[in-house]
């Protein structure tokens, strides 16, 4: 049986919508990294999923963008991973309410 | 024979200078000093070629005098100069005594810096000194008689502080080169004014007689005569400023700071007369404005006065001639006032003659005693240094117009000349001769006090006391025989007339300008009443001073008391204007500068507190952040649908 | 060619320094010293060259612009002067920078080149947006080289060196853009046609914002904040540059880009021209109370170049040259008083001026060389500053005699100043010891030679004023044609004055002054009264005037049929 497109887009916003729950409501840095993550591969199945509706010879380059995006995401995952770490060590702590600097 | 070329006469000193500058500049790391027998020789050598040309081209002088120019220096659009050099009567006499007493000042020093770790650094100074003042009198326009002009003054600067360990010295140079600078803004803008008024061709000499006889003889008179006011105002301002005359003349006195042949050489015989040499040389401008000629006269007349009662009552030698000069300068400026530039001049010959022997004589006065200057400490001098003696006392002689000497041709004729100037004159001629009697109180005061009597220092040091070298008494002697002679270039009683005749060229037909009633008076009683004044003078000092005790000297050689008012009565009135300038520059510094910067701090702190507001957006915690920039997302994407896009 | 590398070489001799050792300064510096020579030479070449223009080179475009930004370098006899003193002090700073900067000799020499690179854009670009972008690029390499190694207050300086500067060109960032979304390119003559076409309104507040961020940079009262504190706090070798070289970008701002530019009006060039005299007499008199040496001489080149900015607004014929002469003497002289300052504070470790004296002693040479320089300017003539200052009082006396008059004043309290200043320092008791490094040969030699220049310049000013030709007709063309004009329309239209006028300087100012102020019944009563002092007859002076007239309305005829055509050309 054919994958219906839409359901691919259903779970793809589920994925996202985890993510972005996860991403703000966990105070664990790593969790917050992680859920970040999450949603990012929301994205790359949404588009993979769509991709699938067009025809063939359109539906290689859907396919190929998060080829990219994978790649780009991992350059992201280790920045954001170092920063973490960074901040682990000037703070002692992976706790992102303590994280405030901003405030000023 | 050709002639020399002109510019070989700045040339002279200017190699001079760059040499010697260079040997003082290598030679200041070490520990001793370069050989002085060279640096003299080289020093001498300089002034002494520029001497000689000077003389080979005197002899070779056409009428008219000789002009060349040698290129070109400012060129842009409203304004062209060229440097180009004008060899006339009037330069010939002042380059003469300029360089001719320049050569023997320079090889008294020789003496007089003996020892001196600045030994040739002092004669690279003297010798820009004389370029610049050979460019002063010899330039053909007045912008570059302006370079010579502040050239002059920047080597008084130099030389005044010439001892700059000392702190005071260079405030006594400062304060010369800054009275001087405001002296020659009046100089600049009298230059704008001509400017302005017959484009930049005019600040050529020639040109500007040109101009000016074609003015006149067009008879448009009214309409320049202003302007030119104007200009020739502010030119005299620029020689009150040199020639320390009313009120820019406080700087003179205090520039005794300087070495005594600095005194002698700049501030008595050569640069301070330069404000004369111009006014002689814009004698066709100044003649077409009497009113600016009427200012010259009172100005010299107050000045001459008041110079002289103060030298009165000054203790410190040099400090009486350095008075002295300006109130002989105040003479000068008399005559000039009265259109009798060829007498001013012949002044400035004459006077540069005797109080250049003076003011040697008084520098080897204090080397012999090892640098004392007052004169309260001395006395009976005549019997240890007697060769210096008879120099000042004929330059003494000289000064006061006693007969037969130079002061007397010269003086007297000035005198002659202000009776005859008009309504006014027979009470200028009272007030010449009222200065001459008070000038040969106080000459004859330093005479008394200086070489008769009993020495009145301490006993140690009438010991060492020694006449001066010969290279010291070469130039003072030769110079006390032009105190004698000098004055028979002109002596009108008997007929001679050479000096005259050898000006007449330049400011001749000026003069004639103003044609003045000849006077019914015989030149003899003109003679009689200058004797008079001069021996009434001397009796009057022998009678107080001859005999009198001296009260021993306490403390410092300055005036006290009444005296102090009157001597340092234009300093009191520098010291207001000073006082203002600083007062404004407290309220720009305190007030004005802190209003800007709370101006600033203003825009800072607003800026600040608009920042602070901004901040409090940010909540604290991070994941809240996050979810109102996606709540905000969100929004944006929601409108963008509901809009269909923004556009 | 010689244009491209005067800009980018710098850059590139900025990275290649990189590659140099930190620690050892010699080889650094000898690297250092090898680049800014020929950078030296090579703006000394370009100014032999003359007038010369590069391909102008289509770079981006700005969204909202019609036209592209060009990269556009022209060379004219103002910019090409003003590179040899950004070169020329560079090098002698670098010279001087080795006993100063021992340790971090590279990253100061990296600094210096970046500085360099984008000064000489400033004073090359003929791209308004080109020339914008390098006039705010100067800031970074300074703010971070005063941030780097500056005095005590080196944090502080450099902020607000930083803020001020930068915040200052804002507005003129706005007006530009906005210039530019009107304007067929970015390039002057555009500028200038687009700017006519303006209601009055837009044109004076662009004018007004273009206005604001030179002066700041030059810097003129009231905006002078920044100034006393950076160059104080900023390194000597860097101050040098600053008040040398970087100083003279607002001055030339207003030449270049706001005479050509902008019609003038006389309120504003009144206004301009007293606020420069105010900076003037300000500068002299908070120099006179100054107690930290570089403070004082701070406020001494705000002072002078508070005159150069008086003179530019005179607007007279004599104008560009005199200006350009006085920011020329002034360059060398206050560049190498501060290198001097600085070899001065190394020595005592103070800049104290009451704690500092006595230095001619104890180091004659050094006292020497200050004297001479000290003296060089305080304008004597015979010296560049007597030539420059002159010929700027000679213009600001066409304005009035008042002004020249409040000239006067500020050149006596110069001499005031600088006196006291060279009493303090080098004359006097010794009050501290001498522990730095002395004054190197080569430092004193090349500050020596900074002096013999003025002395040349000063008895042979020609060597400036020769090359002065601001606009010629071949850039004129090309800037035409870029401009999508007919290039005959163009020359004849905007820049090129009647060719009754000879000197094509004068052309360009002239024509300003044309635009600006067309002639008055005022201003021919005065004319007609100046004839008259000058001993013209009544007849000659009715038909002289007569003709005046006539030139006058047909000018303002010709400006009105003009005005629809250019913006023709510009829809096309």
């Amino acid at each position: 049986m054919e994958l219906q497109a839409m359901y691919v887009q259903i779970l793809a916003l589920v994925i996202f919508a985890i993510g972005l729950i996860v991403a703000v409501s966990r105070r664990n840095v790593f969790f917050v990294l992680m859920g970040v993550e999450l949603a990012l591969n929301a994205v790359n199945l949404s588009f993979v999923g769509f991709a699938k509706t067009l025809p063939a010879d359109l539906s290689a380059a859907g396919q190929i963008v998060p080829l990219f995006t994978i790649a780009v995401a991992a350059a992201e995952a280790c920045v954001g991973l170092a920063m973490v770490i960074m901040i682990f060590r000037n703070r002692e702590s992976v706790d992102a309410d303590t994280f405030t600097n901003l405030k000023g | 024979m050709t002639n020399l070329p002109l510019w070989f006469i700045p040339l002279f000193p200017l190699i001079g200078c760059i040499v010697l500058g260079a040997i003082a500049l290598i030679s200041s790391g070490e520990k001793k000093g370069p050989s002085e027998g060279f640096v003299g020789a080289l020093s001498v050598l300089f002034p002494a070629l520029a001497f000689v040309s000077v003389v080979l081209l005197s002899f070779n002088m056409p009428e008219g005098g000789i002009r060349s120019t040698l290129c070109n220096w400012i060129d842009i659009p409203m304004f062209k100069v060229d440097i180009g050099f004008l060899f006339d009567g009037l330069s010939r006499i002042m380059l003469l005594f300029v360089t001719g007493i320049g050569t023997l000042i320079a090889l008294y020093s020789n003496g007089y810096m003996h020892g001196d770790r600045g030994f040739a650094r002092f004669f690279a100074y003297i010798n820009l000194f004389l370029f610049s003042m050979i460019v002063l009198v010899l330039s053909d326009s007045l912008l570059l008689t302006f370079l010579g002009w502040e050239g002059v003054g920047l080597c008084s600067y130099l030389l005044i502080g010439f001892w700059n360990h000392d702190i005071n010295n260079c405030k006594a140079a400062n304060k010369a080169f800054i009275v001087n600078r405001v002296g020659d803004i009046g100089f600049l803008l009298g230059m704008l004014v001509l400017c302005t008024l017959g484009g930049s061709n005019i600040l050529n000499y020639d040109a500007l007689n040109a101009f000016i006889n074609m003015i006149m003889g067009a008879g448009n008179v009214e309409i320049v005569v202003p302007i030119l006011s104007i200009a020739g105002l502010c030119f005299f301002i620029g020689c009150t400023g040199k020639s320390a005359q009313i009120p820019l003349l406080t700087w003179l006195p205090d520039a005794m700071a300087g070495p005594t042949p600095v005194s002698a050489l700049i501030h008595a015989a050569t640069m301070v007369t330069s404000g004369v040499y111009l006014l002689a040389r814009l004698s066709t401008m100044f003649v077409q404005i009497p009113l600016i000629l009427d200012i010259i006269t009172w100005v010299g007349l107050l000045t001459a006065f008041w110079a002289a009662v103060a030298g009165l009552f000054q203790n410190d030698i040099k400090k009486v001639l350095a008075y002295s000069t300006i109130s002989q300068l105040g003479y000068m400026f008399m005559a000039a006032g009265v259109a009798a530039f060829d007498a001013s001049i012949f002044h400035v010959f004459t006077h540069a003659f005797f109080k250049a022997a003076l003011f040697l004589g008084a520098g080897a006065v204090i080397h012999s005693l090892a640098g004392e200057q007052d004169m309260r400490k001395m006395g009976g001098l005549l019997k240890k240094t007697p060769v210096t003696a008879c120099v000042m006392i004929f330059a003494f002689l000289a000064i006061i117009g006693f007969p037969g000497f130079a002061g007397f041709w010269s003086k007297d004729l000035i005198l002659e000349r202000l009776y005859m100037s008009g309504p006014m004159g027979p009470f200028f001629y009272a007030a010449g001769l009222l200065t001459a009697v008070i000038t040969a109180v106080y000459m004859g005061r330093l005479i008394v006090l200086t070489f008769f009597g009993s020495y009145r220092g301490s006993k140690e040091s009438e010991e060492h006391i020694h006449e001066a070298p010969a290279c010291m008494l070469f130039p003072m002697v030769v110079l006390a025989f032009g105190a004698i002679f000098a004055g028979y270039f002109w002596a009108d009683s008997m007929g001679i007339k050479f000096f005259e005749e050898s000006l007449a060229p330049v400011v001749g037909a000026a003069q004639a300008v103003l044609h003045h009633s000849e006077a019914h008076v015989s030149a003899g009683v003109f003679a009689g009443l200058g004797t008079l004044a001069a021996l009434l003078g001397m009796g009057i000092a022998w009678a107080k001073y001859g005999k009198a005790r001296i009260p021993a000297a306490k403390g410092s050689s300055a005036p006290q008391g009444k005296m102090a008012t009157w001597t340092f009565f234009w300093d009191y009135v520098h010291g207001v204007v000073i006082t203002v300038v600083n007062a404004i520059a407290w309220v720009v510094d305190n007030c004005v500068d802190k209003l800007v910067q709370f101006a600033q701090w203003l825009v800072g702190g607003i800026a600040e507190i608009l920042g602070d507001g901004a901040a409090s957006f940010q909540v604290r915690k991070v994941r809240l952040q996050i979810a109102l920039s996606i709540a905000g997302v969100a929004a944006l994407v929601i409108v963008v649908l509901l809009t269909g896009g923004l556009i | 060619m010689l244009l491209h590398l005067l800009v980018l070489a710098p850059f590139v001799a900025a990275i290649l320094m990189v590659a140099t050792s930190k620690e050892d300064p010699k080889s650094s510096s000898r690297l250092a010293f090898l680049f800014a020579l020929a950078f030296f030479g090579m703006s000394i070449a370009n100014i032999a060259a003359g007038n010369q223009a590069t391909e102008a080179y289509e770079w981006f475009r700005i969204p909202g612009a019609k036209g592209p930004v060009y990269y556009y370098l022209y060379s004219h006899g103002l910019g090409a002067w003003m590179v040899l003193l950004s070169t020329g002090l560079s090098l002698v700073a670098l010279i001087t920078a080795r006993n100063t900067t021992c340790k971090n000799y590279r990253n100061f020499a990296i600094g210096i080149f970046a500085l360099m690179g984008a000064m000489n854009g400033t004073f090359l670009a003929a791209d308004a947006v080109l020339f914008f972008f390098f006039f705010e690029a100067m800031v970074i390499p300074a703010a971070i080289l005063i941030a780097g190694f500056g005095g005590k207050d080196r944090a502080k300086a450099a902020m607000t060196f930083a803020i001020y500067t930068l915040v200052g060109s804002a507005p003129m960032m706005v007006a530009l853009w906005y210039l530019i979304s009107q304007a067929d390119s970015s390039l002057l003559l555009s500028l200038a046609i687009a700017l006519q076409n303006m209601p009055e309104g837009a044109q004076t507040a662009i004018l007004v914002s273009f206005l604001l961020a030179f002066m700041v940079k030059t810097p003129i009262f009231p905006f002078h904040g920044w100034q006393a504190i950076s160059y104080s706090e900023a390194p000597a070798p860097l101050s040098a540059i600053l008040t040398g070289a970087m100083s003279k970008a607002g001055v030339f701002g207003f030449i270049a880009w706001i005479l050509p530019i902008f019609p003038m009006n006389m309120s504003i060039v009144t206004v301009m021209m007293w606020l420069g005299l105010v900076t003037a007499v300000y500068g002299a008199l908070m120099a006179l109370r100054a107690t930290d040496a570089k403070k004082l001489l701070a406020f001494s080149s705000m002072g002078h170049l508070g005159l150069a900015v008086a003179g530019v607004f005179s607007l007279s014929e004599a104008m560009l040259p005199a200006v350009l002469v006085l920011l020329v003497a002034h360059g060398i002289s206050a560049g190498a008083q501060f290198l001097l300052m600085g070899i001065a504070e190394r020595m005592t470790g103070t800049r104290e001026l009451d704690k500092l004296g006595g230095l001619a002693r104890v180091t004659p040479v050094f006292g020497s060389l200050f004297g001479f320089v000290a003296i060089l300017a305080l304008a004597i003539p015979g010296t560049a500053g007597f030539v420059g200052e002159f010929t700027v009082l000679l213009s600001l006396w066409d304005m009035g005699p008042v002004p020249a008059l409040v000239a006067g004043l500020c050149i006596i309290l110069s001499a005031a100043y600088m006196l006291r200043f060279v009493q303090k320092v080098i004359f006097g008791e010794q009050k501290c010891e001498v522990a730095g490094t002395r004054m190197t040969a080569l430092e004193g030699s090349s500050i020596g030679i900074m002096g013999v220049l003025l002395l040349v310049f000063g008895m042979h000013p020609a060597f400036i004023t020769n090359a002065l030709h601001l606009f010629d007709e071949q850039a004129i063309e090309t800037m035409a044609k870029l401009a999508g004009e007919k290039p005959a329309a163009g020359a004849e239209g905007e820049e090129v004055a009647p060719s009754s006028i000879p000197g094509v300087e004068a052309e360009v100012d002239e024509n300003v002054a044309d635009v600006a102020v067309p002639m008055t019944e005022e201003d021919f009563r005065q004319l007609d009264s100046n004839l008259a002092a000058n001993g013209f007859s009544e007849e000659e002076r009715a038909n002289l005037i007569a003709q005046l007239k006539a030139m006058n309305a047909e000018d303002s005829a010709e400006t009105a049929a003009e005005a629809p055509a250019a913006v023709e050309g510009g829809n096309k």
